[in-house]
């Protein structure tokens, strides 16, 4: 095969097959904006939700097989 | 890009039911081989392992899904879940023995006696586990996800 073979051969496969870069993934590192999300997460429970919180803690203390019947719907 | 919204979804709702897996499996294997107690845990296994996470990561997509129509919050959407895995899984435990219905109540694992009295505080603490579940753990990796 001389060069010009070599180079319509090349040509040919670079029409045939499609542009790698068009969809090579995330043109950015995106464990950053992971990260700024998790810290953008508010931290405080509103004192309903510790109400919940106590009332579970409390059957859990007052009535202790309620606790493998809970975890078995897991 | 497809960025695989549903999938990612999915993922997110089992996040949680995989973690309590160990930690189930870890207490039954105590009960049963260092204190002996004859805990039926190959038929116990069964529901905790084989459809819980798959309804949470299923119930995660259908959130995903419905909330751009119906605009509920995700605590809402999680604690309506125990309405229907409560029935199955008592249904499932009945049908493989670890659930035995008795004249004052029921008794779980063949160790856990709870009287009819109980039965409706232990649903409604569900519903509060649920919700809680829901509302900071799978809201909080919807987040982290990018899909809430």
């Amino acid at each position: 095969m001389n060069e010009d073979e070599q180079e319509r051969m090349k040509k040919l496969l670079q029409q045939a097959l499609p542009p790698v870069e068009a969809d090579g993934g995330p043109s950015r590192d995106l464990w950053l904006a992971v990260l700024r999300r998790m810290d953008a997460s508010p931290a405080a429970l509103p004192w309903f939700d510790l109400a919940l919180v106590a009332g579970l803690l409390g059957l859990a203390a007052f009535f202790p097989a309620s606790i493998p019947v809970l975890l078995y719907y897991l | 890009m497809n960025t695989h919204p549903y999938l990612r979804a999915y993922l997110a709702g089992i996040f949680v039911p995989t973690l309590v897996l160990p930690l189930l499996l870890t207490v039954f294997i105590v009960v049963r081989i260092v204190l002996q107690a004859p805990v039926p845990i190959e038929q116990a296994l069964i529901f905790p392992m084989a459809v819980v996470p798959s309804i949470f990561g299923l119930w995660n997509m259908l959130y995903l899904w419905s909330a751009p129509r119906i605009h509920y919050p995700i605590g809402l959407h999680g604690a309506v879940l125990p309405l229907l895995l409560m029935p199955m899984g008592a249904l499932l435990a009945t049908s493989l023995g670890v659930l035995a219905i008795g004249s004052h109540g029921v008794t779980w694992f063949q160790a856990c006696q709870i009287p009819y009295t109980l039965i409706a505080p232990c649903f409604l603490a569900a519903l509060v586990g649920y919700y809680l579940v829901w509302k900071y753990i799978v809201g909080f990796l919807n987040r982290v996800l990018g899909i809430a």
